[in-house]
């Protein structure tokens, strides 16, 4: 797969844009996942993103820094008008180059991530505040090749392959099969519920999307997981009615107060309680 | 039926924006209509976002900045945000850290709408919940 085959090469054309002309500031990218990257004389210090985990949750997520650490260190850094990484270096949080390492793989995910989705559009703008940024910068012609490179991985395992917006449930019969699972992968399959997509499950372990969707498709490969369409999935509703419309008790939650019952009996009937407030409410609508 | 086209309002609002791990609506008197949240308590978050919608009206009031277009908290692990829909109900959404907030404030406008009609048309005091009367 050629880097003009991710988001059509129109991203890429406009990066390789910005590093001729020695662009700083931000592309604002439009699409889905879209995000923001930020540049420093045409190269990238940082790609914010909704499309992949940052290092904020990396970190967090897997309890590599309590929140109580992060939140000191971001306080701190805040107070004294200093750099972010600086100060999870100087409280020991994390090695230099680790923070190094950590934030360049953080963000060719999050390239990878904003590239092989949809983009509909861009805007240049003047730099903004970053929180981390990548010191020193990387190549933008690194990142497209290794984005390209990670979608090859990808495809190379044809229909098997998971995307991003995938919603993955383990296959039936996986939880009584005596299969061994690799690393993670009972971590992952107890998170694949028929809801989370890839993404959200990259957010959920605090762990790349890349690396996450390359566990799920070899899953996939091996029938451990399977792509649910999201309207199969269920929903607590269903979980909590009995056949005949009524409330189901939840061996793992104390049965609900009587009031709250009734409210659990069906839309109609959830409906019918929206009655108006006898006192009139003169709040307004928010629509 | 109405009970799944509500859900599917939910859901496509879901698949829309990136980042939402769970919706519900409640009415605002703590009680849930509907809920897809994925392994949160409805009730209590049904409890909750009806008294949490009415502190941030009057918030709203209070400092004199007009109509509340939503209430959001951000912790450590991801976000709730809640939209009045109509004047007896609340939305309720529930993400992760990478919410897409931006989006959701752009594609939420059309699914309140969609979801404050499916709820007037069933609603025993029609046009009026919708505040027209």
């Amino acid at each position: 797969m050629d880097v003009t085959d991710l988001a059509d090469g129109k991203l890429a054309a406009v990066l390789r844009e910005c590093a001729a002309a020695r662009f700083t500031g931000v592309l604002r990218v439009d699409g889905q996942p879209g995000g923001t990257i930020h540049l420093a004389d045409g190269m990238i210090s940082a790609c914010e993103t909704s499309g992949a985990p940052g290092l904020e949750v990396v970190l967090l997520r897997s309890r590599r820094i309590s929140v109580a650490d992060w939140d000191a260190a971001f306080t701190a850094a805040a107070v004294s008008d200093r750099e972010m990484t600086a100060e999870l270096i100087d409280r020991e949080l994390l090695g230099a180059g680790e923070v190094e390492a950590l934030l360049r793989t953080t963000l060719a995910d999050a390239m990878f991530a904003l590239v092989s989705g949809e983009v509909d559009g861009w805007a240049e703008a003047s730099a903004a505040d970053c929180l981390l940024p990548l010191t020193p910068p990387a190549r933008g012609g690194w990142l497209l090749n290794e984005a390209a490179r990670r979608a090859q991985v990808l495809a190379s395992f044809g229909e098997s392959a998971v995307s991003a917006r995938d919603r993955v449930a383990a296959a039936p019969g996986t939880a009584q099969a005596t299969r061994v699972l690799g690393p993670g992968q009972d971590e992952l399959l107890a998170l694949a519920d028929g809801r989370r997509t890839a993404r959200d499950l990259a957010f959920a372990r605090g762990r790349g999307l890349y690396e996450t969707m390359l566990q799920l498709t070899r899953m996939r490969a091996s029938n451990v997981v399977v792509i649910r369409s999201f309207e199969a999935a269920p929903d607590g509703a269903e979980d909590d009615r009995t056949g005949a419309g009524l409330p189901r008790r939840r061996k793992d939650r104390p049965a609900v107060p009587r009031a709250a019952e009734a409210g659990r009996r069906g839309l109609t009937a959830g409906i019918r309680m929206l009655r108006p407030r006898s006192e009139g409410s003169t709040l307004l609508d928010g629509t | 039926m109405v009970e799944d086209a509500l859900l599917a309002e939910m859901r496509a609002l879901q698949k829309k924006v990136a980042g939402i791990t769970g919706t519900a609506v409640a009415s605002r008197d703590g009680l849930i209509v509907r809920e897809d949240t994925g392994g949160v308590d409805p009730d209590n978050l049904a409890a909750l976002s009806a008294t949490w919608l009415a502190l941030a009206q009057r918030m709203s009031n209070e400092v004199g900045q007009g109509t509340l277009r939503e209430a959001m908290t951000r912790s450590s692990g991801g976000c709730v945000t809640i939209y009045a829909i109509g004047t007896r109900a609340v939305l309720v959404i529930i993400g992760d850290e990478g919410l897409d907030t931006a989006r959701l404030h752009r594609e939420s406008r059309a699914a309140l709408d969609a979801i404050r009609t499916l709820i007037a048309e069933n609603s025993p005091d029609g046009p009026a919940y919708l505040g027209h009367v």
